[in-house]
């Protein structure tokens, strides 16, 4: 089977579990224990009440039609949120929420890769060395510190410089200014016109940036995404170590070494684009870190993103929201590992499914 | 032990197959001299011991009788929905409905029982004989009638009453039995509850010390005593190995040897163990029990001296609300409050015994843990070896599911299933305060990476001479898949097994963290450092940065233990790396 034959069948695979996910979803949410009026009006509904809101929500029509009516809801992104934003339709409520997690999610993929890769790479380099226990032995117990009290811990100890902390050192006036470390970071940046080209195509440019704003947002963003990006990072580090040590014993680099080439040449040219490989699937892993802990990491920081906008929907039974948002972050979950199917089919010609 | 040469030249001489239980009848002694270390060390515990075979024993009640109420509850669903148009088709189909789903059930059952358990056929006796597959389906429908006769008596008749009482009786013998009779570490032997007598000394504590003193005694007792266990249990092993084993030497004394040398995976073996023993004798490392700190403090009592020199009485509960020693209502590490209570890692923010909720939510994270990684891990096994073996369309089927749970962010969809569950109000979520239903939940988010884990591996062996070689002998295809395929699986599973089971402890905490999963008043590590997370920067410090610390700790120390198994089971082994992403989302 050639590679491109693999691809293709692992993008049809994508289809018939899309619709799994769909299905499960409509048992869990629709058949569930929970039922949706409660759900909806809190348990002292009356009589009445509940029986318009079973008419409208469909609860009494066949089960197909339900189903149906679900899944065009979830791919159309067509429901309407019950509680968290009372009946605003869930397309605007991700349109909203989803600049936070987008910004906060960019800084925890960029942080660990120019973290963790160089600290690897070069644990990788010096093998053995006491650079190299430290690195090492620092990556496996960053990996093992959960998010959650990560995230407690550090906001504690950046509070604690308010004023003056060790040495001086007061994270709150360190370049630009903050008056708060917690809360939604404000993204308005940026400005965007529509800019249209001999009157034919007009398109969104960005035509203005405010510098200032620019830096107070990612300094206001950097210790959560440090946290969001922990697992990564370290992930990252002891992965790009393992990489660099193999490709740095294997016989091509021996040859290069032998014909004399510079150690600087061996390393970027050579060592560096081939120890990439294996960090594919690592990178696009990290949506799967990211999605699942944006939800804790907004949450201690106060952030008011997709992630704690899904916490808020699942702990206040706001189905549509949660179902939705679920649904979304599973699209980029399938889409991501297609990407990385993708990725592999281009750049590693061995991989293939050959057994 | 004292006769350790003479055994392998008789082992060599014995190479034929014999049980177990000949090999030790031929040479009693080491065995018996092992068995009888064995019988020392229960008596010292008998109490905890009886304890615990009683929660078992009721754990399983509980289970069997979950899965009872699963064909009534098909019945009740079908007959509501038949409900509208027939009352008498109603109750009629509903029955029908709840006595098939049964009826199958215990087919199921019986499938087991005739595959892994029974060592003997009905067949056999009744002479029944016939092609091999008609063979084993008799085989099955006779086992189910059997069940089936044997749950009809159970269920209509007094033989079911008789048996329920016998039971509890039982229970309620073993539940008396295991509060009267002694342990080595019972708080009843080395008390650490006392108070300050007015001339100076202390009183109620054992031998009179301080109660902090008292308690690192029982603690130090503890984990002696546990140590010496591993010792003994390590010290059986080799007895078997020495003396009853038929084979010299088996690729397992490599892996050991391996793992011996290798000191990343021995500490995490020793905080593992550490961990486990914490959990384990929770109830003795706690300084105060947690039915009188914690789950019901306003209804037990205790002594203490006041100010004005005499001893008064407090329950638990206003103790905790007033104990100060800071100004922020807890209690700083290696202390004691003012009403004489030693608290070694101090004090939560509503006054309890920090360790005690700590060694507790040890208690909980390892029944969690290993609940649903079990559970993960025969689901992955059992359907590795299954597509494996077929291949073909289960093999399809198998990674259609796997797919989709993998694709749905697990963390997730463990907050939305537990949520979903605990408040629909099922009756899956009381146990524990929902740590059974997490627990379930875990396993069924997990087992698709475990699956892809060991896929590879069982793929290979698949391919395998040997197994090709047991086909055309004619082995069944269940006795091919346990025999030949599933010892080798069951290494890989080991690593990915030990590389989760910190994974799931950190996601654990994480819901409890966000207030999910978990609820109050069991006690768990994610709960407790949200309860000390606006304390981080006080004197209240403690609270927060212990459990995370400890969680820290153990997460190190499972996936320490995951690459010393991985290093030694085979160094040329390349897995692992996937699954070291712990901590993944949470």
């Amino acid at each position: 089977m050639s590679r491109w034959e693999y691809f293709l069948k692992r993008l049809l695979l994508s289809i018939p579990v899309l619709f799994l996910v769909i299905t499960f979803l409509f048992i869990m949410l629709r058949l569930g224990p929970i039922d949706p009026v409660a759900a909806r009006f809190g348990p002292e509904a009356t009589g009445a009440d509940v029986q318009r809101m079973r008419d409208r929500l469909g609860l009494d029509d066949p089960l197909w039609e339900q189903y149906l009516q679900f899944a065009r809801d979830l791919l159309l992104f067509e429901g309407q949120s019950w509680v968290v934003q009372a009946n605003r339709p869930v397309r605007a409520v991700i349109y909203d929420t989803a600049g936070p997690t987008l910004w906060l999610g960019f800084w925890a993929i960029l942080l660990p890769l120019f973290i963790g890769l160089p600290l690897g790479f070069y644990a990788g380099l010096n093998p053995n060395s006491w650079g190299d226990y430290v690195a090492s032995i620092g990556g496996i117990v960053w990996l093992a510190m959960p998010n959650f009290w990560l995230a407690v811990m550090l906001l504690a100890v950046l509070r604690q410089t308010d004023g003056g902390g060790w040495f001086g050192f007061d994270w709150y006036q360190l370049g630009p200014e903050l008056r708060s470390i917690t809360g939604t970071p404000n993204l308005d940046w940026y400005s965007i016109s529509n800019v249209s080209v001999f009157d034919i195509v007009s398109f969104p440019m960005l035509t203005g940036m405010d510098w200032g704003a620019f830096a107070v947002d990612i300094k206001f963003i950097l210790p959560p995404a440090l946290v969001l990006g922990s697992a990564s990072m370290a992930a990252e580090l002891r992965i790009g170590r393992t990489a660099m040590l193999e490709t740095i014993n294997s016989n091509y680099v021996i040859t290069a070494k032998a014909k004399g080439l510079k150690q600087r040449v061996i390393v970027w040219k050579h060592v560096f684009r081939n120890a990439l490989i294996p960090l594919v699937p690592v990178i696009t892993n990290e949506a799967f870190i990211l999605i699942g802990g944006s939800v804790i990491v907004e949450e201690v920081f106060n952030i008011s993103g997709l992630g704690r906008t899904f916490f808020l929907a699942v702990i206040q039974g706001d189905l549509p929201l949660a179902g939705s948002l679920l649904f979304m972050f599973t699209l980029v979950i399938i889409f991501l590992n297609i990407l990385q199917d993708f990725l592999y089919t281009i750049i590693d010609p061995r991989v293939g499914y050959e057994r | 032990m004292s006769d350790t040469t003479d055994s392998p030249t008789m082992a060599q001489d014995e190479l034929a197959d014999k049980p177990l239980r000949a090999r030790i009848k031929e040479n009693p002694r080491p065995a018996l001299l092992w068995f009888s270390g064995v019988v020392i060390l229960i008596l010292l515990e008998l109490g905890r011991v009886l304890g615990a075979i009683g929660t078992i024993g009721s754990a399983i009640r509980f289970g069997l009788s979950g899965l009872a109420t699963i064909p009534n509850w098909f019945g009740g669903n079908v007959s509501d929905a038949l409900e509208g148009t027939d009352e008498t088709l109603a109750v009629l189909g509903g029955a029908l409905v709840a006595d098939t789903a049964a009826i199958v059930m215990l087919f199921a059952l019986a499938s087991v029982l005739a595959w892994f358990v029974l060592p003997w056929r009905l067949i056999d006796r009744i002479g029944f004989e016939s092609t091999r597959r008609i063979e084993s389906i008799v085989e099955r429908i006779l086992l189910t009638l059997v069940l089936v006769v044997g749950a009809a008596l159970y269920a209509f008749t007094p033989v079911g009453t008789f048996i329920n009482a016998e039971i509890a009786f039982a229970a309620n013998l073993l539940d008396s039995l295991s509060s009267t009779i002694p342990s080595l570490t019972s708080r009843e032997l080395i008390p650490n509850e006392g108070h300050r007598s007015p001339d100076g000394g202390w009183e109620g504590t054992f031998l009179g010390l301080s109660p902090a003193w008292a308690w690192a005694i029982r603690t130090t007792v503890v984990f002696v005593y546990a140590l010496i266990c591993l010792v003994w249990a390590w010290k059986g092993y080799n007895v078997y190995r020495d003396h009853y084993r038929e084979a010299d030497w088996t690729p397992r004394d490599d892996t050991i040897r391996r793992f011996r040398g290798h000191y990343w995976g021995i500490f995490g073996l020793v905080v593992v163990f550490m961990f486990v023993v914490m959990a384990v004798w929770a109830p003795a490392i706690s300084p105060v029990p947690i039915e009188h700190n914690v789950f019901s403090p306003y209804s037990h009592e205790f002594d203490y001296l006041g100010d004005d020199g005499e001893i008064e009485t407090i329950t638990h509960g206003a103790a905790n609300l007033q104990s100060q020693s800071n100004g922020q209502n807890t209690v700083s590490p290696m202390t004691y409050d003012e009403y004489d209570r030693f608290a070694p890692l101090g004090t939560t923010p509503n006054g309890q015994d920090l360790l005690t909720n700590l060694a507790h939510g040890a208690q909980t994270s390892l029944i969690i843990g290993l609940t649903a990684i079990g559970l993960g891990a025969l689901i992955a096994v059992i359907l590795s070896l299954i597509t494996a073996y077929y291949k073909g369309v289960a093999d399809i089927l198998t990674v259609l599911a796997s797919d989709t749970i993998i694709a749905i962010p697990a963390f997730l969809l463990v907050m939305l299933l537990s949520v979903i569950f605990s408040q629909g109000n099922h009756p899956v979520a009381e146990p524990l305060d929902g740590g059974l239903l997490l627990a379930l939940i875990l396993a069924f988010a997990y087992w698709p990476g475990m699956w892809r884990a060991i896929r590879g591996p069982s793929l290979q062996v698949a391919e395998q001479e040997w197994v090709d070689a047991a086909k055309s002998y004619g082995q069944k295809p269940s006795a091919i898949m346990r025999k030949h395929m599933a010892p080798y699986i069951a290494g890989y599973i080991m690593i990915y097994a030990s590389l989760l089971l910190g994974t799931v402890i950190i996601v654990v905490a994480a819901l409890s963290f966000l207030g999910l999963g978990i609820t109050s008043p069991t006690p768990e590590w994610g709960r407790i450092i949200n309860d000390g997370r606006s304390y981080v920067s006080t004197s209240s410090w403690h609270v927060s940065t212990i459990s995370g610390l400890m969680i820290v700790f153990v997460v190190t120390a499972f996936n320490a233990l995951g690459d010393g198994i991985r290093d030694a089971m085979d160094p040329e082994a390349d897995v692992g790396d996937d699954a070291a992403t712990t901590g993944g989302g949470a």
